[in-house]
């Protein structure tokens, strides 16, 4: 049983490690559509990391979050997002505020600090894992990086997406997950959030014949 | 000393036997997943007897530096592999250096490599040299702490040593984190290092995009079949590198025929994998643009700091 557990999380700490490994993916490619690819396949990833954490800690409302994070944010979302991109013109690269080497070199800091600010939590409770509570604190800094680094709405978008993320697998791994009302409006926030943010796009690309959210900023009444 | 004598011959002559089969089999992956039927596997031999045959061409305002390196390449190239575990844990040439040889060993081919391409003097060449320089030097620091953090958690430098730890799960640190940020670096090295598609393609003679088709353009018969068996080569150290290290389920750690036996068949089985991967890859994605590799490598030197860094951190 020791030995079990034992494996389990160290798989757990594997998929965290997957997790990161495709933030860093989503922060260096600059082409939209691929982003939405990588973030499908992070959610496919975090399916995975729940479906451990509830088969390990016995607790059935993490399969019913797991199951969401499944058909929301691997189907739903993507396809949502894929729409939104059809309809923009900006298909190609993407306008970043920062390079991709600094801004890959950025996340690295992120990460470490992100390490080191777990660090002395770790020791104080009962956790699943070592590391996965500083992955998901990476993941959240990662996403916020993600949307302040890029200047288009969808990829600032696809940067929230990401920090939810990080928010799920830090509420799964820390705490075995939020009670299960919580999780289902955490749920239907994070779709209607992208079905707005999806709309909005849309106007703005109307508005502005482009999605660059800097021209918000010389609006005057 | 015979037995040593005998198993370096043995794994000498695997490598040289399993790199053009590796080399088609990408081919042949690519071929089928673009509906074409493609090249038998055994196309890459019949290629190399072939060149072997031809005469020569050896353009008068070359140095003797032209005709050296094919021998240089291949020479350096097939010693790193010898310091790479195949399909026994412990290599009979694991006396003679530890990895950071064999990253270096790899590192003199590429150079005599691109002072060849430089050496013939036509403009194809020179460019070929000059986009292989910034690939091999952002592929290095990549590489080096990618191993490094392998070689921490393992306490050895030493591959073979590293790969019988591994393999007989004796005190290793086990959190894979390290070991994952350390494979992602190394794997995209490798597909640097060995000019596959997204930062070199190597079915094409397009100028615009060639780098090590360009170097070794001027050659020609059995120095060409050298260059190319070496290339073969060089795949098929770092997919050992990466199976072996990553991976070394099956693996020979002790010298009795049924565990040799079960260790070569693990090691065409996992190699052949990586290489059907590779040829995914190449179907998968379109080569960068030649500005846009930092960025592929940028995040493989990323990756392998933050291996090395977990190391630490979690080690604390």
């Amino acid at each position: 049983m020791q030995g079990l557990s034992s494996i389990g999380s160290q798989l757990i700490d594997l998929c965290s490690a997957l997790l990161l490994l495709t933030c860093f993916a989503i922060v260096a490619q600059r082409r939209l559509s691929a982003c939405v690819d990588l973030f499908a396949l992070q959610s496919a990833v975090l399916f995975v990391t729940a479906a451990l954490v509830a088969y390990l800690t016995k607790s059935h409302h993490i399969y019913i979050a797991a199951g969401l994070t499944g058909v929301i944010k691997v189907i739903v979302i993507p396809r949502v997002l894929k729409k939104v991109i059809d309809h923009l013109n900006v298909k190609r690269e993407l306008v970043m505020h920062v390079n991709v080497p600094t801004g890959l070199l950025i996340c690295g800091g992120l990460v470490m600090l992100a390490f080191f600010i777990a660090q002395p939590i770790i020791p104080l409770g009962p956790l699943l894992t070592r590391d996965s509570l500083a992955i998901a604190l990476a993941i959240v800094l990662i996403g916020l990086f993600t949307m302040i680094a890029r200047q288009q709405a969808v990829s600032q978008l696809v940067g929230f997406l990401v920090l939810e993320n990080g928010l799920f697998l830090g509420a799964t791994a820390a705490t075995y997950g939020m009670p299960l009302v919580v999780e289902l409006g955490v749920f239907f926030d994070v779709l209607i959030a992208t079905l707005i943010a999806g709309i909005y796009t849309n106007r703005l690309q109307d508005a502005f014949n482009s999605v660059d959210t800097d021209q918000l900023t010389i609006l005057k009444e | 000393m015979l037995l040593t004598i005998a198993l370096i011959a043995a794994q000498t002559t695997v490598l040289l036997a399993v790199s053009p089969f590796l080399v088609g089999l990408i081919r042949k992956v690519k071929a089928r997943l673009q509906l074409r039927r493609g090249a038998s596997l055994i196309q890459p031999y019949a290629d190399l007897i072939k060149l072997f045959r031809k005469q020569p061409v050896i353009s008068t305002t070359t140095s003797w530096i032209f005709t050296a390196t094919p021998y240089i390449v291949f020479a350096s190239i097939l010693t790193a592999g010898l310091l790479v575990p195949t399909f026994i844990s412990q290599t009979p040439m694991n006396f003679a250096g530890n990895i950071i040889v064999l990253v270096y060993l790899l590192a003199l081919g590429t150079f005599f490599l691109m002072l060849a391409g430089l050496d013939a003097g036509s403009a194809f060449g020179g460019m070929g040299s000059s986009r292989e320089a910034i690939v091999a030097s952002l592929t290095e620091p990549a590489m080096i702490l990618a191993i490094f953090a392998i070689a921490l958690t393992n306490g050895s430098t030493n591959v073979s040593t590293i790969v019988h730890k591994t393999a007989l799960m004796e005190d290793i640190v086990t959190d894979p984190s390290p070991h994952l940020m350390a494979l992602a670096a190394l794997f995209i090295v490798a597909l640097a290092e060995t000019g596959r598609v997204p930062v070199d393609n190597p079915a094409t003679h397009l100028e615009l995009t060639m780098i090590h088709e360009a170097m070794v353009l001027e050659y020609s018969g059995r120095y060409l079949a050298l260059l190319e068996w070496a290339a073969g080569l060089k795949l098929a150290v770092f997919l050992s590198l990466i199976a072996n290290v990553f991976a070394p389920w099956g693996i020979a750690t002790t010298i009795t025929p049924a565990a040799i036996g079960i260790g070569l068949l693990a090691y065409v089985v996992k190699t052949a994998a990586l290489a059907a991967f590779i040829g995914v890859i190449e179907c998968m994605f379109a080569k960068l643009r030649l500005f846009r590799v930092t960025d592929l490598l940028g995040v493989a030197f990323i990756l392998a700091l933050l291996g090395l860094l977990f190391f630490y951190t979690l080690r604390s």
